[in-house]
Formats: structure tokens, C-alpha cells, sequence
């Protein structure tokens, strides 16, 4: 088999600098120094200094605009800079829009970040009450929270797919399991597949163990030339390559409105994803796919072509299966709209993850599926 | 619009989505239909998303249609929607191909307390359209036509 023509790029990037500031239910600390000392801490991690970093990205979600953070740091002059929308579907995208500025020598160090009081700071969606645009037509019926538009369509995966409760109950015992290796995860406490099939149902069919955490937290990455990488104390991760995609017809968190019911814009981005890295499913090493909700896993591996659709449940008790969400992710580790699962992919490719996966060439990470979203394959050598 | 229960969230009609809004306080279900090609479109948009003609018309339908999907309410819910609970929220595909939203409602549009079991709601079962008053803002809904 020929191999999918890779995007022709200039200079590749590599993930030089990880930090996260212990999760926690309430940080006591605003997200704008939560923020600030997560960046201080990866460029710590990375040997670099604020008057290194000349370009900052960040999810629009973010609170502190990179124009804030950058004079809180003292940082000279940002060469570039630049927001990606939808909530958990940011992550993969503001870390290829990184890359993409290094790639193009916009930038040589380039910061990206996400500090979220989400525990300490309430829901996003309990105060507001006038409904705009999309909203106005879900929201006076209470389909209000990610939990409400994702049990809509779990209902219809599940009934299209055959899929059992046990199906799901897997993704959260196993991300538990993983979870429970890992001192920094926020839950501990064992789980069993009866407790995940006792748990409360809280949008049906979506029960309260399918659900991911809420959490205060921040974490930070730099990312810097593959040239400059090499003489870092920290092993790179290179970004190999990225894709992003929105599918037709979208609307954040309830794309049911298009032709085709069910399918979520991971469908897009998978063929960006695998033209611009010139890889193919078989040799991703280890993968962490964005879990707000556990249905998320078992379509991840079809969406991205680890096996066939309707597949992904049977696909995930073979051995074909790589290790997934191996920090516990947003189930079980922390929610940090995905930016967890970003660093726990360098983290696998460093060989520093505590489920860590033998031999790691190549490290997927995506996020959010139910919104515009991306994906990105973080690699152990260089192009 | 009338001024609704603040503890309900309030659609805030503009003026692509007005004519939407308008109708439900008539007792009508109006969805645009582009005038040259013929698509049905859902949400409310400006320009037809298939052939980019200008102001799709609205147009009254029936709401007749089937059970796409559906999810139950339970609590934590918001305050305002906590002496509901437990009850049904149906995503509808109407004959015409366009999907929407509504609570599960009886004959005169009451919103059902239940987890749907004893209606026997299940995909692909037939609905009528019905409209319910949530504190003033008129909603379209479904009720089960068998």
C-alpha cells in the first residue's frame, strides 16, 4: 500500500516542556496565576525562560487572553498569537496551530496553556438563561449540559451498534484502573463494573460513571524548533503532524440536525489526520482519545480507523487495541477540556506515562468529537 | 416575546429566527424551504445551505414525524425544571427530513412526568405536533399518535 502523501512543511516542532499544578477540586488561586505557574513550570521543565517564548496560544475558552498572560510573565514580544474555539475541541487545534507557527518561522518558542476553575467555579451553562442562536432551540427544553445533547446520540449508537451497557462500562473501569497507577489522578477509589452499572442514570442512557470529572486545574506545554529540541535536557515529543475538521452541518455539542445522524466530526478530521502525518492507524503506539463521556472511546477507534464502524467495542477487547486514556483522562484523572490528554501524550513518548506503553513511536492524542475538533501525533524521532 | 419565568431558559428570537418564534405563538410549525431548490432546512438560517439562494421561505408543516432519539431528565436539573423530573425529551424527524427538539407531551400539550416505560416510547415511533406554554414562551412539542 502506498502511504498518504504528507503536508511539505518548512521545520518541524517538537513538545520541549510539560507542567500541571496538582488537580484539585478548589485550586484557592485564580485560573490567571493557576495559568502563569503551569507556563513557569514547563518552560522549567524544558530549560527555557520567559524571555525565550515569543508566541503564546490558547483555547478561546481560556480565561486570560494570551495578551494578559504574556505581560503578567513579562514576555517582550509575542511574534504570534491566536485562539481556537469549542470548548474541548481546542486542545489538538491550538497545539497544531503551534506547530504551525513554528513550522512556518512565525515563532521559534511558543507557549499554549489551560487553567479552568471548572469544580470551584460552577457550571458553565447553570446561568444562562437567555438562549441565542443554536441555543434558543435546545436550551427552554433543558438540553442544556454536554451530558444532555450526548445522551441523544448515545441512544441512537446504541441502538444502531448493538451496544451493551457493559460496552461502556469498560472504558470506565479500565480508565480507572489506569487512573489508580497514577498518583496524580484525582479519583482513586476502585470501580468495578457492578459499580459502574449501579451508578445513577443522569441522562438516559448516559449514567454518571460514563461522565467525565470536574475539576480545577492547569496545565502548560512548550513547543520549540526540532533543531532547537536537541539541545534541551527534556527527550522531545515532534509533532509529526495534526488534522482538524468541523463535518457539515455542525452545531457544537448537538450535531443532529444534519443528513446523516450519528456520525461526529472525528470522520473529518481522520483522513486530514493521516494525510498530514503519513501514518495509518496500525502504527500508532498508544492513543488518548477525548472521553467527556465514555461512548467517546469506542467511536474514537472507529472515527480514526482502528477498526471498522460499529466495531469499536469488540475491537477494544482484542490485542490489536493499543493502551488508551492511560492517565485515567477525563473520566477519572482530571477534565481539563482534553489538556491532560495532551500532556499524557508526551508523556508516552518521553516513556514517563505510570501505564506507560512498550516501545512508543507514535502517541495520538484527540479531542473533543462532538465539536469542530482536531487530533495530533506527537513522535519519538524526528521526520 | 412574552417575558417568561426567569428560571426557564428563554429562546431570544433575532431576525433570522423570528418568524419561528411568531408562528409557535400562533399554533403554527414554520420551517424554512429553499424557493429554488426545494430544500428543508433546520436550524433557522439566512441562505439556503444548499444552493445559496437568499431567504428560504417559511413554510407551515404538519409535524408529523418519528422518533429520531430521545433522553430522560433527571435530576440534578436546573432549579426551574426540578418538579418535572423525571421526563422525556424527544429529538423528532419530521416527514419533510428536518430533526428538532420537544418535550414528550400528552393530548393538550402537558409535559409528561415519566421515564417514558409506560408510553412505550421508543425510536422510530410516530408523533404529532403539540405546543406547550413553559411560563409563557409557546414550545413545540410531541405526542405519541398511536
Amino acid at each position: 500500500m502506498t502511504r498518504p502523501a504528507r503536508t511539505v512543511r518548512h521545520r518541524q516542532a517538537a513538545v520541549v516542556g510539560i507542567h500541571a499544578l496538582p488537580f484539585s477540586k478548589s485550586i484557592g488561586m485564580t485560573e490567571r496565576r493557576a495559568g502563569a505557574l503551569a507556563i513557569l513550570g514547563a518552560l522549567a521543565d524544558a530549560g527555557l525562560e520567559v524571555a525565550d517564548v515569543d508566541a503564546m496560544y490558547r483555547f478561546v475558552w481560556e480565561n486570560t487572553t494570551e495578551m494578559e498572560m504574556a505581560r503578567i510573565l513579562g514576555v517582550e514580544n509575542l511574534r504570534a498569537f491566536g485562539e481556537v474555539d469549542y470548548g474541548g475541541g481546542a486542545g489538538a487545534p491550538t497545539i497544531a496551530h503551534a506547530a504551525i507557527a513554528i513550522e512556518n518561522s512565525l515563532a521559534d518558542v511558543v507557549v499554549c496553556w489551560r487553567a479552568r476553575n471548572r469544580s470551584s467555579g460552577g457550571r458553565p451553562w447553570a446561568s444562562q438563561l437567555h438562549a441565542v442562536g443554536q441555543d434558543q432551540f435546545e436550551r427552554p427544553y433543558h438540553i442544556v449540559r454536554p451530558v444532555d445533547g450526548m445522551a441523544l446520540h448515545t441512544r441512537f449508537w446504541i441502538e444502531k451498534y448493538g451496544w451493551q451497557p457493559e460496552d461502556l462500562g469498560r472504558v470506565a473501569v479500565t480508565q480507572r484502573q489506569h487512573a489508580r497507577r497514577n498518583p496524580a489522578a484525582l479519583m482513586q477509589k476502585p470501580m468495578t463494573m457492578d459499580d459502574y452499572l449501579a451508578s445513577r442514570l443522569i441522562a438516559d442512557p448516559l449514567r454518571l460513571f460514563d461522565c467525565c470529572l470536574e475539576t480545577d486545574a492547569a496545565m502548560a506545554m512548550v513547543l520549540t524548533t526540532a533543531e532547537r529540541a536537541a539541545d534541551l535536557r527534556t527527550p522531545p515529543a515532534y509533532v509529526t503532524g495534526f488534522g482538524m475538521g468541523s463535518g457539515p452541518q455542525m452545531t457544537a455539542m448537538t450535531f443532529f440536525y444534519g443528513e446523516e445522524l450519528g456520525a461526529t466530526p472525528s470522520r473529518w478530521v481522520a483522513p486530514e489526520l493521516w494525510r498530514n502525518t503519513g501514518l495509518r492507524p496500525a502504527d500508532i503506539d498508544v492513543v488518548q482519545f477525548y472521553d467527556a463521556f465514555t461512548p467517546q472511546i469506542p467511536l474514537g477507534f472507529e472515527e480514526y480507523g482502528f477498526c471498522k464502524e460499529g466495531e469499536g467495542p469488540a475491537f477494544m477487547q482484542s490485542s490489536a487495541c493499543p493502551l488508551y486514556n492511560t492517565s485515567g483522562g477525563g473520566l477519572s484523572e482530571a477534565y481539563v477540556h482534553g489538556f491532560n490528554l495532551l500532556v499524557e501524550g508526551v508523556r508516552q513518548v518521553r516513556g514517563t506515562s505510570t501505564t506507560q506503553a512498550p516501545n512508543v513511536r507514535h502517541s495520538l492524542v484527540t479531542s473533543g468529537n462532538v465539536v469542530p475538533t482536531g487530533a495530533i501525533v506527537f513522535s519519538k524521532e524526528p521526520w | 416575546m412574552s417575558v417568561g419565568d426567569p428560571g426557564f431558559p428563554i429562546p431570544v428570537p433575532d431576525q433570522d429566527t423570528r418568524p419561528f418564534w411568531d408562528g409557535c405563538r400562533r399554533g403554527e410549525l414554520l420551517i424554512q424551504r429553499c424557493g429554488a431548490c426545494g430544500k428543508w432546512l433546520w436550524q433557522p438560517r439566512p441562505i439556503c445551505s444548499s444552493c445559496q439562494t437568499p431567504d428560504p421561505t417559511w413554510t407551515q408543516v404538519s409535524g408529523d414525524g418519528a422518533i429520531a432519539s430521545w433522553t430522560v431528565l433527571r435530576p440534578p436539573t436546573l432549579p426551574a425544571f426540578a418538579a418535572m423530573v423525571p421526563f422525556v425529551v424527544l429529538l423528532v424527524t419530521l416527514d419533510e427530513g428536518v430533526r428538532l427538539l420537544g418535550y414528550l407531551v400528552d393530548d393538550a400539550g402537558r409535559v409528561l412526568t415519566t421515564d417514558g416505560g409506560a408510553e412505550g416510547v421508543r425510536t422510530g415511533r410516530r408523533v404529532r405536533l403539540r405546543f406547550h406554554d413553559q411560563a409563557g414562551t409557546i414550545l413545540p412539542c410531541w405526542t405519541l399518535a398511536d
